[in-house]
């Protein structure tokens, strides 16, 4: 039994939920707390509607196409019904060839962060000495232009040479991947300090220490975070392409795998967990970003 | 009949300086030399300011006055040790300025408050690295005390964004006092400022000067002719830009303190307005040849 003000209250604000959506107190507003809580409820759920209404609109063209190529597509039905049993036991292991996709999909996601992480610690202190120092900044840029637009893949076999591991190769590629977008995010935010700040540390006799956590650091740690955040995107792109190639273990393993198997069911849904494993990722570091962000 | 007043009062203020520096046999605090800052660019050197020689008792308020880009600002950098003299040199109680210090308090064109840092943490850092071995405590007590002073202590949690630009620049005043520097450097600071905020802010100013017994001197860059006369002792009047010098120095003997309401009605105030007017205007009235006239261009 629930707490009866609680309860009342909710009761409220599902009444002027309703109310609102059908337009019925619209004119007459008055702003307080429940007011804008029920307004908030139904823009969340207005936006689950748009949302569905999307995925309603891509399920019926792909059960269109697989109609017209009579099964060549698996249909939306077939495909769920894998989807299904694929997450219904993610963690099974019966041997080196058949492991359960969560199991695949952790093994991925640490490689991911492994490779992420040494990239982070390697460009951070780089981009900062870049952005910092204008010496550093003309030695190395000239090299991160060229090396920027390479594919990560292209470093696949340096990666075996050097690590004699196929595992280990793919970390690497991690690694490089992530060095681009955080180094230059990071030497950018730093680069672009504006001299108020500057003329300030000066002016008080900031020491270097005090220079750097009060001034540089808050300055560009929102640079920085929008360089991690890109990066953890193009990593993630990334792994799956590398574990096509390195084999062994992997979602991107799985997605090769299960094309040698010819179910394009298990691909699929290999998909839409990439993408929604993307998603997450990529909302937890824009989450991170508003945290650093102070309000001019 | 203005300009026999005038050297009337004028020949006041020489006899009146003379007796003053008999009196105290005042050495000069800030002294600029035979100063000239030049910058090089790729089109060569670029001499901003040239022939500078100024010097400023303790204690004085001084401002410097000018168009845009006359070069107010870099003497100013120049005395805060931010900017170097490519001839000549500035002093500071006898010793050549060779670099910024916590002898000498700004405060900044646009006030220049960290936005991630609180008004309170804005001071104390501030605080925290001009007075180094300062007990913590006796910090805090400074921070204190001058967010009292400029009456912000219960907005000292805010962020600068939720302040308005008089109490961020309130904020930035208080900063420049709390290091206690000997000398507080103001490059146009009331200058983004509404009329009523400004006038109010120059009473706060002279508080903090009096608080302080008035030992601080004060060099201020404007281009507010009334905001100088109230608050100065002396105004330095520069030519344009660039290769600027100092075309004039006005000295201000209106007694203090100074009540804004008195002090505009007082005919030095008037007389030195009327001066400084014609020195930085060209015109100060429009005469019969500005109206559009009718029957020529018919």
């Amino acid at each position: 039994m629930p707490n009866g003000q609680n309860y009342l209250q909710m009761k409220k604000t599902i009444a002027l939920t309703a109310a609102l959506s059908t337009d019925l107190i619209r004119k007459n507003p008055s702003d307080n707390e429940l007011y804008t809580t029920s307004l908030r409820i139904l823009n969340a759920l207005k936006n689950i509607i748009y949302s569905l209404l999307g995925f309603v609109l891509l399920i019926g063209f792909w059960y269109l196409m697989s109609t017209i190529t009579k099964g060549g597509l698996p249909t939306p039905a077939a495909t769920f019904q894998v989807f299904w049993e694929l997450v219904k036991d993610p963690f099974y292991d019966y041997g080196p060839n058949d492991k359960g996709i969560g199991l695949q999909l952790g093994s991925s996601l640490i490689r991911v962060f492994a490779g992420f992480l040494l990239g982070s610690l390697f460009a951070i202190p780089l981009g900062l000495l870049m952005g910092a120092n204008a010496f550093c900044r003309k030695v190395f840029y000239p090299i991160v232009q060229i090396l920027k637009p390479v594919s990560p893949l292209a470093w696949f076999p340096i990666g075996l040479v050097a690590f004699e591991s196929a595992s280990m190769a793919t970390i690497f590629i991690i690694f490089i991947t992530s060095l681009w977008p955080t180094l230059i995010n990071t030497s950018f935010g730093v680069a672009s300090i504006p001299d108020d700040h500057k003329n300030v540390a000066k002016a008080f006799g900031f020491s270097k220490w005090k220079y750097l956590t009060k001034v540089l650091l808050p300055f560009s740690l929102p640079h920085i975070i929008t360089g991690l955040r890109l990066s953890i995107g193009v990593a993630w792109l990334v792994i799956v392409a590398g574990e096509m190639l390195s084999g062994g273990m992997g979602i991107g393993f799985f997605v090769w795998d299960s094309w040698n198997a010819l179910s394009l069911e298990k691909v699929i849904s290999a998909i839409l967990i990439i993408g929604i494993v993307g998603l997450l990722l990529d909302r937890g570091f824009s989450f991170l970003e508003k945290k650093v962000t102070y309000s001019v | 009949m203005m300009n026999d007043e005038w050297i009337m009062i004028n020949e006041c203020n020489t006899k009146l300086v003379q007796h003053q520096n008999l009196k105290n046999h005042k050495m000069s605090y800030l002294k600029i030399e035979n100063m000239e800052i030049a910058f090089n660019s790729l089109k060569g050197k670029f001499v901003a300011v040239k022939d500078i020689d100024l010097e400023v008792e303790k204690g004085q308020i001084v401002s410097i006055i000018g168009h845009s880009g006359c070069g107010k600002s870099t003497i100013m950098n120049a005395i805060a040790g931010m900017t170097f003299p490519s001839q000549g040199k500035v002093t500071l109680n006898g010793k050549e300025v060779k670099g910024p210090g916590p002898d000498r308090g700004i405060v900044f064109q646009n006030y220049s408050l960290l936005p991630w840092l609180s008004v309170y943490q804005n001071i104390y850092q501030a605080v925290d690295a001009a007075l180094r071995d300062l007990p913590k405590v006796e910090k805090r007590e400074l921070v204190e005390k001058y967010l009292q002073m400029v009456n912000l202590w219960e907005h000292k949690e805010k962020y600068p964004k939720q302040i308005s630009g008089g109490m961020k620049q309130r904020v930035a005043i208080a900063r420049a006092f709390a290091i206690d520097p000997d000398v507080l450097l103001l490059d146009e600071p009331f200058g983004a400022l509404d009329a009523l905020t400004k006038a109010s802010l120059h009473i706060e100013l002279l508080k903090l000067w009096n608080l302080t017994h008035r030992s601080k001197t004060i060099v201020m860059v404007t281009h507010d002719i009334e905001e100088a006369i109230f608050l100065s002792d002396r105004i330095v009047v520069m030519y344009n830009g660039p290769a600027a010098t100092i075309r004039e120095i006005e000295e201000v003997h209106l007694p203090r303190p100074r009540n804004k309401k008195d002090t505009v009605n007082q005919p030095e105030y008037i007389a030195i307005r009327e001066r400084l007017l014609s020195l930085l205007m060209d015109k100060v009235s429009i005469d019969e040849k500005d109206f559009y006239k009718e029957e020529a261009a018919a």
